[in-house]
């Protein structure tokens, strides 16, 4: 009895499903492109290129994707007025990884096997590469990592690369910076969100780096992204007089913790991690954030036309600065854009099959160097970012504590 | 070098950690008083008390004539008023209580109807809680949202408790937040067991069934219920907001889990036990160790743990409802 | 669309939503002795990490797959790990009933996540990554779930006909009865408990190769829920309900993502299936649980439930009303 009926249950949801996914034919409006299965070649001349975006629209870290889905779009306007690929325009197809791995995995699925893109910009986090990228790796697509900054994200595999640079380089800047500024510290208490993969190994490196300047640790604090109070850790902290303090988090947390600072009366040095380089910090922090040393791996003051027009276009339709997130989107579409026109000009693209289109232009990705908003960029042999400029900024807010800057420190 | 934090310091220490501690639990306070309420009435536990804690922070936002970002359908749009804080406050938190209400209609009340098990509001309330901050997503997007800094006019950003020499600072909107809980903490004991419509809600909580053959309209009752616990979060969301800044559409939902944690200590639908239930938690967050300051998230549920294991009913529970 | 690039597109989707179903076997276990237990998750991280160090920190490395037999061996390892860990929690928090077990078991959830967060062996917020593969595509994990799902099936099946069965099912109408007629209701409850959490803790074995990576985000309250919409928008009645909401629950939001793509919709219906879809699946959600299950009670909540409420309330009536609403 109970068996007949579940076996029909299940026959019947199993079937639903292949029956929906079954009619799911690739909607031209929405996911167009490349008629080409496995093996067969076509003509590609009129079809944009597919090109997949995988990240965090929504779930609790959707602040970080929605910034790299405005990057990226920005990208695919900018390069199909510039002609595109030889001529032919690229076609950007979005997919939601959500917050978790399985979201990943399956957007990367979806994006690889049935919109049949050529190659990949994702995911938002570090883990969620870690569940995605061997699945890109498999099936042999080139990946782009927008900002995934953990250890090992490029040693996944071949055809695993980043443009977001591991904190290592950029967090020592920062601390040269906060000395050149006042010589005499030497108190520094370190502040860091423990269940942030980024912050976690930023922090690393600030306090290696600390130590290495001979100055005196005094406390570590730790937080969680999804703590709004800090009076605790920071009176904690503020007992040790310290007369610097880093601080490595996101927007929200980072902000917040910046501000409760300043209102519980901390006077000394901030120096804020590569997450809290975001205009979004400005609003939580407003007058409090004036002052604060963050480190940059891109800043919107970079000269160079390229970061210009990137840099236009985001402030007309956003009205505020663009942040790094949206940059290193840009920047994983500009690569595939050139990559891809560097390959069409050694042999036509639409003479290759899509698998060797993908092998082919993830070889052409390593081979190159890009001048990219966040200046010259390339790839070593496992796929690692090789970026020349990193930055240190000051932020300056106006008289009325709403709006502010990145300046730039020399 | 950091030496046992107590020692060192000695009550200097002690009396910033009790206040740092108070500071704290006063926002989980505010949080788990509408949650609470809902316990207390219906005997169920609303998972989407944190959405609408959300929700009600976004109205006041708006209110105030706060703009949206780019992202969302909403994008860039602001209403042509600009009401001032404390007005929007109010009107924010109306708003909440009548959301709060339509979820009760969608939500609990065809369960109710139908006499299902109220294990199912967990998930129900939950799939609401989905709804919610997916809405505010997909409207408004996902940016921080912070109200204007002069809402509190001209007080000054923190008070310091100590001496000019050892201060001990605690910012003035944690203050304003604790005042706040306290007041309605006094004003709801005040009407439940004082009021004709408070006494009218008791005996709708104790016993629905007799309560309606006495000829009280138990569904008008729950439905203020919900209004009322909506209301408070609505409150609670705007002021929490206005401390912290509104950090998107999951804003709420971060204190969700905590918020369980507090109810529980407390006691279970006992509404002084709420504000209890998020002082004790502060408190003993604020006097975790800083060497040891990773595992403060898990002291509320320690805590909790703990206390099922020895007095199910909570700190501020009589009776005892394990049988056996 | 060809059955390979189906099976490409959706071989992970497909496993998902087996390993869904098998969660939601493993919160129905305990709730056929009418604990209402969230703790899943909890033993679904434990099994995880422990698969998770054993493949990349214990076991030599192997050329080529991952060996299967090792993967068995971390599977039983996880069992063995979960139930141990299960009797230690539920000797103290079987006690409680209703809610407050939820609660309770929702507390060692979210304790086990801190620790994970803190320890090295666990890497912090980062995790374990680099899990080697013991089958060359997703689909292939079929091999190990679909046996795995068959045998808890049966299992299940001859469970609810055997004496066993009817003990359970007599403790979760009536505990008070099931004592006084000379069972022992504690050794059933936490017999079930502690199947429910080996099941949890294989199934965490499993996902942690089958993610390639595990970390301090695997398992955690919003599971505890997840899995329990499981089984209650299918029925918990029998074993059935828990097996087709894991299936479908997990299948949804894939569905409404794939239902985009369809072609001849209106852009704009499209763009809402996509960047809308999780709104229509918490509609879907409470809607499911508002029409779909049948009238009736699960557990004894409604009297645990009323009488938590009394006990709240500063009641000083002890009567249990068992049977009444």
């Amino acid at each position: 009895m109970f068996k007949r009926r579940f076996i029909s249950q299940i026959l019947v949801s199993l079937f639903t499903f292949a029956l929906v996914v079954a009619c799911t034919q690739p909607n031209p409006s929405n996911s167009s492109v490349t008629p080409s299965s496995e093996g067969s070649t076509t003509s590609r001349n009129a079809v944009a290129i597919p090109i997949g975006v995988a990240v965090a629209q929504t779930s609790n870290v959707s602040l970080l994707g929605q910034e790299q889905v405005i990057g990226a779009k920005i990208a695919e306007q900018v390069f199909n007025q510039k002609g595109g690929v030889n001529g032919t325009p690229i076609k950007l197809i979005f997919q939601d990884t959500a917050g978790d791995e399985q979201g990943a995995i399956n957007a990367f699925n979806t994006l690889i096997s049935q919109s049949k893109v050529v190659g990949i910009v994702g995911p938002t986090l570090s883990q969620q590469a870690f569940g995605a990228d061997p699945v890109a790796e498999r099936a042999k697509v080139p990946v782009l990592a927008p900002s995934n900054t953990a250890k090992g994200i490029p040693q996944i595999g071949d055809y695993i690369a980043r443009v977001s640079a591991p904190v290592a380089v950029v967090a020592p800047n920062a601390i040269e910076a906060a000395l050149k500024t006042n010589p005499q510290i030497k108190n520094v208490a370190v502040f860091f969100a423990q269940n942030d993969a980024f912050s976690k190994s930023e922090t690393g490196t600030f306090q290696k780096t600390v130590q290495d300047k001979a100055l005196n640790l005094v406390t570590v604090q730790k937080f969680q992204t999804t703590d709004t109070d800090f009076q605790t850790q920071v009176t904690n902290a503020m007992n040790l007089k310290p007369d610097l303090i880093i601080i490595s988090g996101l927007a929200a947390d980072g902000g917040n913790l910046v501000k409760q600072l300043r209102d519980l009366g901390y006077k000394g040095l901030i120096i804020g991690g590569n997450g809290l380089n975001t205009s979004n910090i400005l609003p939580v922090c407003k007058q409090a954030c004036d002052g604060v040393l963050i480190a940059q791996a891109y800043s919107p003051e970079h000269p160079g036309d390229l970061n210009k027009t990137f840099r236009d276009v985001y402030k007309t339709q956003n009205k505020k600065e663009p942040p790094q997130f949206s940059a290193q989107a840009f920047t994983g579409i500009q690569v595939f854009v050139e990559a891809l026109t560097a390959l069409d000009n050694k042999t036509k693209l639409n003479t290759l099959s899509l698998e060797q289109l993908r092998t082919e232009l993830n070889k052409q990705i390593l081979s190159a160097k890009y001048d990219t908003p966040l200046g010259q960029i390339s790839f070593d042999s496992e796929g690692e970012i090789q970026q020349s400029q990193f930055y240190v900024a000051q932020i300056k807010m106006d008289a009325d504590g709403q709006n502010g800057r990145f300046e730039f420190l020399k | 070098m950091q030496a046992s934090f107590l020692f060192n310091h000695g009550h200097h220490s002690i009396f910033t950690a009790i206040l740092n501690g108070l500071s704290i639990g006063s926002v989980y306070a505010i949080f788990a008083l509408g949650y609470t309420l809902v316990f207390s009435i219906l005997g169920i536990i609303n998972f989407a008390h944190g959405a609408i804690f959300t929700l009600g922070a976004y109205f006041s936002y708006t209110l105030t004539g706060g703009a949206f970002g780019f992202n969302g359908l909403l994008a860039n749009a602001s209403l042509p008023i600009h009401l001032p804080f404390l007005f929007a406050l109010v009107l924010g938190s109306i708003l909440a209580g009548i959301a709060s209400v339509i979820v009760e209609r969608l939500a609990f009340r065809p369960l109710r109807k139908r006499g299902a098990d109220p294990l199912l509001t967990l998930v129900s309330s939950l799939g609401a809680a989905v709804v919610i901050v997916n809405v505010i997503q997909y409207l408004v997007g996902s940016e921080i949202y912070t109200f204007p800094s002069d809402i509190y006019g001209r007080l000054p950003a923190s008070i310091n408790f100590g001496t000019v020499e050892r201060p001990i600072a605690i910012r003035t909107v944690q203050i304003v937040i604790f005042s706040v809980s306290a007041l309605i903490v006094s004003i709801l004991t005040y009407f439940i067991n004082f009021t004709r419509f408070g006494k009218a809600l008791q005996a709708v909580s104790e016993d629905a069934i007799t309560a309606s053959l006495l000829g009280i309209n138990t569904e008008k009752f729950i439905t203020f219920t919900f209004f009322l616990s909506g209301f408070l979060a609505g409150l609670a969301g705007t002021l929490v907001g206005s401390s912290v800044s509104i950090a998107g559409p999951y804003f709420g939902i971060a204190f969700g889990l905590k918020g369980l944690g507090v109810i529980v200590l407390g006691g279970l639908g006992n509404i002084p036990g709420a504000v209890l239930g998020g002082l004790v938690i502060g408190l003993a967050e604020a006097f975790v160790p800083a060497d040891y300051s990773g595992y403060k998230e898990a002291i509320a549920f320690a805590l909790l743990f703990m206390m099922l294991l020895v007095r199910p009913q909570g700190l501020l529970g009589r009776s005892v409802i394990q049988k056996v | 669309m060809t059955m390979t690039a189906f099976l490409e597109t959706y071989g992970f989707l497909i496993v998902s939503m087996l390993l869904g179903a098998l969660l939601g076997l493993s919160v129905y276990l305990p709730l056929m002795a009418g604990q209402l237990s969230l703790a899943s998750p909890g033993f679904y991280a434990l099994g995880g990490y422990i698969a998770a160090i054993l493949s990349t920190q214990v076991f030599p490395v192997t050329e080529g797959s991952f060996p299967l037999l090792e993967l068995l061996l971390e599977m039983l390892l996880a069992a063995i790990a979960a139930a141990v860990l299960a009797i230690a929690l539920g000797i103290p928090v079987l006690r409680l009933r209703g809610i407050y077990l939820a609660i309770a078991t929702i507390a060692f959830v979210e304790i086990l996540r801190v620790l994970a967060l803190n320890l090295e062996i666990t890497g912090g917020a980062v995790g374990i990554f680099g899990i080697p593969q013991p089958f060359q595509s997703q689909i292939g994990y079929l091999w190990i779930v679909v046996p795995l799902l068959g045998l808890s099936m049966v299992f299940l099946y001859r469970l609810e006909s055997m004496h066993v069965g009817r003990v359970l099912r007599a403790i979760r109408e009536d505990e008070l009865a099931a004592d006084t007629m000379g069972i022992n209701p504690t050794h059933y409850k936490l017999l079930s408990f502690v199947l429910g959490a080996v099941l949890a803790g294989v199934v965490g074995a499993i996902s942690a190769h089958f993610l390639n990576t595990w970390n301090a985000r695997q398992g955690t309250f919003d599971a505890s829920i997840v899995y329990l919409a499981f089984v209650l928008s299918g029925g918990s009645r029998t074993f059935v309900g828990p097996v087709v909401g894991g299936i479908v629950l997990t299948a949804l939001p894939e569905i409404l993502r794939g239902m985009a793509g369809i072609s001849g919709l209106p852009i704009w219906l499209a763009q809402f299936l996509q960047d809308g879809r999780l709104i229509i699946f918490g509609l879907l959600i409470v809607m499911s649980t508002v029409f779909l299950p049948p009238r009736g009670n699960y557990t004894r909540t409604v009297t645990t439930m009323a009488m938590a409420k009394a006990a709240a309330r500063q009641r000083e009536t002890r009567e249990t009303r068992e049977g009444s609403d």
